[in-house]
């Protein structure tokens, strides 16, 4: 994906994407429960039929829970979220500037104006949190406040106001349950092939299908893996597009970039966070910036390449 | 039989013209909102000049001239009616402030005061609130001069009394928002 000044169009490639990568996840959250299904109907009847009508109807159990587990979460992830960050909701006078600033960003992106609070912690961060329009919540730590010049906060707003717009909170939400939707039940897949494997080799063989059983232990091993680097790579190319939207509501890409230089010397971990909401925050808040993580797992692009980025859009 | 397709002549003018009022009228109203949202912001402006140059005139009595500046500009912009006169009245304001923001840097108990660091942030707010309300508005009334210009709306429109709409044009202050060093 390389650096577009055409936002509308990437908001559209973004949400398209998006709704296809979360028609992969389904599918495979359906796949394994076929798997599950079908070994189970292996287990009861001996043999190892290829179309199994447990199979498929697990299938359909694991499209219905996944769907019902995001349904859930959209609900309730919310209020968990900002309970977990500890973050407290502030007014105008108990902080102007801020408040100032997000309700120049809401102007300028036509959001209705959300809430606002501060998370009291000297780390610099800043997190967005709402799954419907006009239900949002705009957090920023402590530490960036007091930090920041006041372009620089507008461009980390703007940021956060740019995945209100496109509605990226709701999205990780779901992507995110279906990942642990996967993980947890290739990891119930496993279980019941050992103990079917113990079952089994006390009594009748079956027929065939040990190259199957291979093949699903592999499955089972290597699909929660895959779903997480997917779930990885959309919340990488979300955090381009809010770069790239936060530009087109300030128009002022100079203040995001200083920003973000700021904040790669000065995040640093801080309570209140784990690897459930990270992916949710400016820059990445459990990891160190001088460590690397593996690229196809990591929350958010280096901050070099960010910033590499929002300077081709300056020019 | 004539009578007839005259009469369904006469409906169908009718009903195209209830159409293309209907569109205008949308149109229109959705321009005129856009400018009450600046409006409000243009008021609240002209509103904290002159506290603004209150509270700084003690410390700055001999920037007398910049002070009359200031206060002869937000009288203009106050005086100015309509999107087409605001614009450059507006404009000169943003000027004058800019002048006085400026010189106020010579005066650290200015900096330091927390009465001047509140009006100079409200300003600034107000300021960047007028530029990207503009854009919309901008927007809304490009929309409507189109349609009320295209064919055929544009044999009806005149008669049906829309008339154009101004843009709200501040020039010189097209790119650039003030920048206020309170750090």
């Amino acid at each position: 994906m390389s650096a577009t000044t055409d936002f509308v169009a990437a908001q559209k490639q973004n949400r398209r994407n998006t709704l296809l990568l979360l028609a992969i996840l389904t599918a495979l959250a359906a796949a394994v429960g076929y798997g599950i299904g079908w070994l189970l109907e292996g287990e009861a009847s001996g043999a190892l039929p290829l179309v199994s009508p447990a199979g498929v109807a697990a299938a359909g159990l694991m499209a219905v829970v996944s769907i019902g587990w995001s349904a859930l979460s959209l609900a309730v992830g919310d209020k968990m979220v900002l309970a977990m960050s500890g973050a407290k909701e502030i007014g105008k006078a108990d902080a102007p500037q801020l408040y100032n600033v997000v309700e120049e960003i809401s102007i300028a992106s036509g959001v209705p104006m959300p809430k606002v609070m501060v998370l009291e912690t000297d780390a610099l961060n800043a997190f967005a949190t709402g799954n419907k329009v006009g239900h949002g919540t705009i957090a920023v730590t402590r530490g960036l406040i007091d930090t920041l010049n006041r372009d620089e906060l507008q461009g980390v707003v703007a940021h956060e106001m740019a995945h209100l717009a496109n509605l990226d909170t709701r999205y990780m939400v779901v992507v995110g349950v279906t990942v642990g939707l996967i993980a947890l039940v290739c990891d119930m897949l496993l279980r019941t092939m050992a103990w079917g494997g113990r079952g089994r080799s006390s009594g009748k063989k079956s027929s065939g299908g040990g190259i199957l059983i291979i093949v699903l232990i592999v499955v089972a091993i290597f699909a929660p893996l895959a779903a997480k680097a997917v779930q990885m790579a959309v919340s990488r190319q979300r955090e381009y597009l809010a770069d790239a939207t936060s530009v087109q509501f300030t128009r002022n890409p100079n203040g995001l970039i200083s920003a973000l230089g700021k904040l790669a010397e000065k995040a640093a971990p801080f309570p209140g966070v784990s690897r459930a909401t990270q992916h949710l925050f400016i820059v990445n808040p459990v990891q160190t910036f001088t460590s690397k993580t593996p690229a196809l797992l990591a929350t958010h692009p280096d901050i070099e390449d960010r910033i590499a980025r929002l300077r081709n859009l300056g020019s | 039989m004539s009578f007839w397709i005259v009469l369904g002549v006469l409906v169908a003018i009718g009903l195209w013209l209830i159409a293309v009022y209907n569109g205008l009228v949308g149109s229109r109203n959705q321009g005129q909102t856009a400018w009450s949202q600046i409006d409000v912001q243009l008021k609240r402006r002209h509103d904290l000049i002159p506290n603004l140059v209150q509270v700084v005139k003690d410390a700055m009595g001999y920037e007398q001239e910049t002070l009359t500046r200031i206060v002869q500009a937000r009288n203009n912009a106050v005086a100015a009616s309509g999107p087409a006169q605001a614009g450059p009245a507006e404009a000169a304001l943003t000027q004058a402030t800019r002048g006085l923001f400026a010189l106020m840097e010579n005066y650290p108990q200015l900096k330091a005061n927390d009465n001047v660091k509140q009006l100079q942030e409200e300003l600034t707010t107000t300021e960047n609130k007028i530029a990207f309300a503009r854009q919309f508005y901008n927007d809304s009334v490009n929309a409507y001069n189109v349609r009320r210009q295209s064919f055929p709306a544009v044999l009806a429109a005149a008669s049906l009394g829309f008339g154009p709409m101004d843009l709200f044009n501040m020039p010189e202050t097209e790119r650039e928002v003030p920048k206020v060093a309170l750090r």
